[in-house]
């Protein structure tokens, strides 16, 4: 239990798969104007993962390596349609407010990259747990990027009045260069945190891309001029 | 008139990578270089138009009568990454200079949200035929125009003193929001243009 | 049932309409390539350094199959790469001189002053553009790293103000010398005796101003030199690889210690 209990607080805090390992950037950008969004995208993503991860733990030896990619996404987008109609059936506000950017779970690096990092290699328990563990850090950090959106682009926070009545709010934070400026400056945070703990930003690379395996010159770092050429 | 709206407003009003935030991925990994972010963005603007016009119908003909309306996000995926392999099959033997030159780039926009997002939007849009594919062309060309500009400021970007914990992606992203910022001036510009 | 089954008929059909295209397109259009090509390409460092004068690897491996390039052109890759991509095409391998980058200039902030505080783009070759460089002497290193960032191996870093090649990593590819806006950087065969460590071609008065080791061109070594392989030219000594001896004579006879 105490296994499953540190890989859960590996995915939340120490490999928060937004702010250490910077990946899953466009629904982060994309649903955070609001706290509210934040928390049920990111909710979502979580039931989305714990299902993945559990299938994919469950069918790692049956799945041949060659098509597993293909495969991995079916389950996901299997698995999208699934929290899809949940969503829609009992929260018709929340799916409007996410719109396009549920479907888009499928194309999510986040599940992708556990699924072929964690859930391949590890038992069906573990990967429940990593999915548990992914899926709130992934929501604690857009409720975060929510919140902060919020409280200075409409002076709310979860919809209670915060600070509209005293300060203007910013419109601009809610809008799409809010979101780019809020998740730098939450980004350089993190990285100041990580220094002064005397840590470095885990070496994600091409580990965690899931196009690693077309890409010709995977394994060598970011996705620069030397990769493509 | 109505093409000419829906083409410009892609491009620039609703700015795939700007304003709808999809392919951020490519548009912060593949950007630091102005050659390979055209590459990258030609590559997408390419297959974003192949695979509307292939998912259009699979959806009006094939799901939509049979009220399967909520499997068109894994048959879309489906749909894409075949295709994908198809282009680059079919361009390693037909055309293999282009395929030198974009073919590197196709296996990475299978994952690539703004393609499977163009689709769907096309879907939720209602559409017609026509419409879809400029409304892909628009979006593709809106993709190539952020990438091409990002990669011009990211390279300047690169080059200078940040403070340590703003090195990398962080500067990148405040980078961004600025250029975001700058694609704000096209908001009201098309519509009073063509309406 | 029946819903469940037209479901589970579209997305089976959708997906094995195009398994069946793929694998017919597959067969249709493979493409014959030169198994050749992958097996030296895999041999290669992949670095895309450029220095067998082809763009990249995946050139340099085409090239070399189709006879087109010599089996040890590959500098970084040495005998062994040289010698692996023989054995492939089965041609006679060539000899590969180990080689390794070397910075001509021993210009650290404790001998040569500074000019002005430069707070502009990190990199050497726009601090070039500003006077020069912001060290008093111009043609010492600037030291903002213009070669580390296109040093392909990890073999450069900056030590004490200045590039520092590291022998061991450096593969003599030959992408730093192109970098340096003062073109301090040469590549010379590995284990070359004595080189002149300074590029400055100034009169030796003003030369002493600038920098303590920078050489002054006082014929010194000329005199000392027993093998005469040793000449001034601009103000500045150089040596000649082939008649040195490695005796060592002018690294004593140097007043400012620019010979290493």
């Amino acid at each position: 239990m105490a296994k499953h209990w540190k890989t859960l607080l590996n995915g939340i805090i120490k490999e928060n798969p937004v702010l250490v390992l910077a990946l899953g950037t466009c629904p982060t950008l994309a649903v955070t104007t609001m706290a509210f969004n934040g928390l049920g995208m990111g909710l979502a993503a979580t039931l989305v993962l714990i299902g993945t991860n559990t299938m994919i733990s469950l069918l790692k030896n049956v799945i041949p390596s060659k098509v597993r990619i293909p495969a991995y996404i079916t389950i996901i987008a299997g698995m999208v349609t699934i929290v899809m109609l949940l969503v829609q059936g009992f929260l018709p506000d929340l799916n409007k407010q996410l719109g396009i950017f549920l479907p888009l779970i499928v194309v999510n690096c986040i599940i992708l990259a556990r699924a072929e990092m964690f859930a391949s290699k590890n038992t069906v328990l573990a990967s429940a747990f990593d999915g548990l563990g992914m899926g709130l850090g992934f929501t604690l950090a857009l409720v975060l990027m929510g919140s902060i959106r919020e409280l200075i682009g409409s002076g709310t926070i979860f919809g209670l009045t915060v600070t509209k009545d005293v300060i203007d709010p910013m419109i601009i934070f809610i809008l799409a260069p809010g979101g780019f400026f809020v998740f730098g400056i939450l980004i350089a945070i993190t990285n100041k945190v990580l220094a002064k703990r005397g840590k470095t930003r885990p070496e994600t690379g091409c580990a965690m891309c899931p196009s690693r395996e077309f890409c010709k010159n995977a394994g060598q770092g970011d996705c620069s001029e030397a990769n493509f050429q | 008139m109505k093409l000419m709206s829906i083409l410009f407003s892609a491009i620039l009003v609703n700015n795939f990578v700007l304003s709808k935030f999809m392919g951020i991925c490519p548009f912060l990994g593949v950007s630091k270089n102005v050659k390979s972010a055209a590459g990258m963005s030609v590559a997408v603007t390419f297959v974003m138009v192949m695979a509307s016009a292939v998912t259009w119908p699979v959806y009006t003909f094939l799901l939509e009568p049979n009220g399967l309306n909520y499997l068109s996000t894994i048959a879309f995926i489906l749909v894409i990454a075949s295709l994908v392999q198809l282009v680059e099959t079919a361009l390693k033997k037909y055309i293999p200079s282009l395929y030198e030159a974009l073919g590197i780039y196709l296996p990475l926009i299978t994952t690539n949200c703004a393609v499977l997002g163009v689709t769907l939007l096309n879907i939720e849009s209602s559409y017609t035929f026509l419409e879809t594919l400029v409304n892909a062309l628009g979006a593709g060309l809106g993709f190539l125009l952020a990438m091409v500009l990002f990669a011009g400021v990211r390279s300047r970007v690169e080059r200078c003193n940040t403070p340590a914990c703003f090195k990398g992606l962080p500067i990148t992203l405040i980078a961004a929001s600025i250029v975001s910022l700058s694609f704000f001036g096209f908001s009201g510009v098309v519509e009073g243009l063509f309406h | 049932m029946n819903t469940i089954l037209i479901t589970v008929a579209i997305i089976a059909g959708i997906g094995l309409f195009f398994a069946i295209v793929l694998t017919i397109a597959s067969k249709l259009m493979a493409v014959p390539t030169d198994p050749n090509v992958e097996k030296v390409r895999e041999l290669l460092p992949g670095a895309n350094c450029g220095a067998c004068g082809f763009a990249g690897c995946d050139d340099y491996a085409k090239a070399v199959c189709a006879g087109k390039a010599q089996a040890n052109a590959c500098v970084p890759g040495g005998g062994d790469v040289a010698a692996g991509i023989a054995g492939i095409l089965g041609v006679e391998a060539g000899e590969v001189t180990p080689q390794a980058a070397f910075l001509a200039c021993q210009g650290t902030p404790a001998v040569t002053g500074k000019k002005y505080d430069y707070q502009g783009m990190t990199t050497c070759a726009a601090c070039n553009q500003l006077f020069y460089g912001q060290k008093e002497c111009a043609y010492a290193c600037i030291g903002l790293g213009d070669c580390v960032k296109a040093c392909p191996y990890g073999a450069l870093s900056l030590v004490g103000g200045i590039a520092h090649v590291d022998e061991a990593l450096c593969t003599g590819c030959g992408a730093c010398t192109k970098a340096c806006p003062k073109g301090l950087l040469s590549v010379q065969p590995k284990g070359t005796p004595h080189q002149v460590c300074c590029s400055n071609r100034d009169k030796g008065a003003f030369t002493r101003k600038v920098c303590r080791v920078g050489c002054l061109g006082c014929m010194k070594c000329v005199k000392t030199c027993p093998a005469g392989a040793i000449a001034v030219k601009d103000n500045l000594a150089h040596i000649d690889p082939e008649k040195c001896t490695g005796c060592g004579e002018c690294v004593a006879a140097c007043p400012v210690h620019a010979i290493v």
